[in-house]
């Protein structure tokens, strides 16, 4: 008896000091495995938008259930960067004019992002800022030209801030604080919706995990965003064959025009 | 059913351009009006940007004016050589009109100078269609007969060299009067998107003194050329002629003014005149509310020329 129940607690011993160890040395670190549902969004006459669903696992999840919160993940859609102006408005003689304009030879022309919770209970801006993850970390690049450029500083804050400003109305710079979700230990799902303005281009997928304010892993991929079918042709005319692209949009008016005159001809009185 | 446009990028339900189209034909069909200037302004209300709101409203005025330049011709009521003398000066007024739309879009002010044309050409003639229809009342409700135009005049247009025959208007004039007011028109179909036969029309009688019956047919000939040119290099500097937006407008306004035609004929012309008169207005006050009201944001992107 006393022998037997020493032994038990001898072999329980060996299997802590065994397993502490071991634990931490070989667990072997959470890393993310995603993909995005679609790897090409066309562009069809009835486009209206669309959505982008971002799904993946926790790898070596420690997490015990959805609901513990362990994991904190980002997803980021990021449409392709252009060249933008921002125009200021001031009041000239009673009516509103564009007085000054400030250039960004770079700026994402879409920037959809869907979190677990909000951002700035994630991490520290420093870890937001180094992955360009939120609206105040986009990376906006102003103008090398003197004309184009911001005067000061506190300009190009207020130019910066306006464009984010512009980009959220118009429904191009969007945020979901609970848009990830977990279903089951290691398991997620992010949608991000596309809305039909969204300047066609590549877009960039980003995903990153997050632990204790900590980036532990992330993904990328790239998703094409394409015209196709008749919207395609008639957009690569337009830019490709100008001409063309005119002189055949008046001849479809024109017969327009002529069918309306002598499909409805009136007897002559 | 939304349709992608493919130059404005946007989404718009179908439903609402094939009406925009209808509505404006009615009312081009009802009173002889090419509508353009009510096109380009409604459009623009739709979101749809001042510049392809401009270029497409020229597309569209081509698709009207053929439909009426074919049934002016076949009543013999246009005036081929006087189209033509005016179609040179339209050459040279859309050229440089495409020209001031790019010019103007480079250095963000388009939007500006399109909503203040519009709103003095609206204004000026929403208030003399008004008085106009106002004095036209009051005359048939006295009972009176309009009083016929005096004729016979000579004027400073006589004077001029360059003197041609003009077989068809009866007209022995200058060749220099007909090419301004054709690159008058030119300018004006560039810049707003309009056939203006509402500023042409009172030019024709009154400084070149054609007779009424040749001056519809000539300046619907006319424009379709000018029209038809400035959509083709509206194409090739601005890119910004929308082909859907303009069919879907075209679809609509085929129905809309046949309709507009036959309505027009039965009914009396001043209360629908007065009609017209009193829409043009609340577009212009629209139009000038949104430049002297307090934008919602005085900030706004502007637009690059951006590449395929």
């Amino acid at each position: 008896m006393h022998l037997r129940s020493l032994s038990h607690a001898l072999i329980a011993a060996a299997l802590i000091f065994a397993a502490l160890p071991a634990r931490a040395q070989t667990q072997p670190p959470e890393t993310v495995e995603a993909d995005v549902s679609t790897r090409s969004v066309s562009i069809t006459s009835n486009y209206t938008g669309t959505e982008i669903l971002i799904f993946g696992t926790v790898e070596h999840s420690r997490q015990p259930s959805a609901e513990a919160g362990t994991y904190d993940v980002v997803a980021v859609v990021e449409g392709m960067s252009l060249p933008a102006v921002v125009r200021r408005k001031s009041r000239v003689a009673g009516l509103w004019i564009n007085t000054r304009s400030v250039r960004f030879s770079s700026f994402p022309s879409f920037y959809g992002i869907a979190t677990t919770r909000p951002l700035e209970e994630i991490a520290e801006p420093e870890a937001l800022g180094t992955h360009q993850i939120g609206f105040e970390y986009v990376r906006m690049v102003p103008s090398g030209s003197i004309r184009w450029a911001p005067a000061t500083p506190e300009e190009a804050e207020e130019y910066r801030a306006a464009a984010i400003r512009l980009k959220k109305r118009d429904g191009l710079f969007v945020q979901s604080d609970y848009g990830v979700t977990f279903r089951g230990r290691s398991l997620f799902r992010a949608t991000i919706s596309l809305p039909p303005t969204v300047p066609v281009g590549p877009l960039t997928a980003r995903l990153f995990l997050f632990k204790d304010g900590k980036m532990l892993s992330q993904y990328k991929s790239e998703v094409m965003m394409e015209r196709t079918g008749l919207e395609r042709f008639l957009h690569d005319k337009a830019y490709d064959s100008p001409l063309l692209y005119g002189i055949s949009t008046v001849l479809a008016a024109a017969a327009a025009g002529l069918f309306a005159a002598f499909a409805f001809r009136r007897t002559p009185r | 059913m939304y349709v992608y446009l493919p130059i404005a990028e946007m989404s718009v339900n179908v439903l609402v351009l094939l009406g925009l189209g209808a509505a404006v034909g009615f009312l081009s069909g009802l009173f002889g009006v090419g509508g353009g200037f009510l096109m380009t302004p409604l459009l623009m209300f739709l979101g749809i940007s001042p510049a392809v709101a401009v270029a497409t409203g020229t597309a569209h005025v081509v698709a009207s004016s053929v439909s009426g330049a074919v049934a002016q011709y076949q009543r013999n009521n246009v005036d081929i050589k006087m189209g033509l003398i005016m179609c040179l000066g339209g050459l040279v007024g859309t050229i440089v009109g495409v020209e001031t739309v790019r010019v103007l879009r480079k250095a963000g002010q388009f939007d500006l100078v399109i909503s203040l044309t519009y709103v003095t050409f609206l204004g000026v003639i929403g208030a003399l269609m008004l008085i106009e229809s106002i004095n036209t009342w009051r005359k048939s409700q006295a009972g009176g007969v309009p009083t016929a135009r005096k004729s016979g005049q000579h004027s400073w247009v006589d004077g001029l060299p360059f003197k041609m025959r003009f077989h068809r208007s009866k007209l022995y004039i200058s060749a220099i009067p007909p090419i301004c007011i054709g690159m008058f028109v030119g300018f004006m179909a560039a810049v707003m998107g309009i056939g203006g036969g509402f500023v042409v029309i009172p030019a024709m009688i009154y400084l070149l003194r054609m007779s009424t019956n040749v001056v519809v047919g000539t300046s619907l000939f006319q424009i379709v050329f000018v029209a038809a040119l400035a959509t083709i290099l509206h194409a090739m500097q601005n890119k910004t002629v929308d082909v859907m937006l303009a069919l879907a407008l075209m679809a609509g306004g085929v129905f809309g003014a046949q309709y507009g035609t036959v309505v027009g004929d039965k009914l009396r012309g001043d209360h629908w005149r007065l009609g017209l008169a009193v829409l043009v207005l609340a577009v212009c006050f629209r139009m000038s509310f949104d430049l002297m009201a307090t934008p919602a944001d005085l900030y706004s992107f502007g637009v690059l020329q951006r590449g395929p």
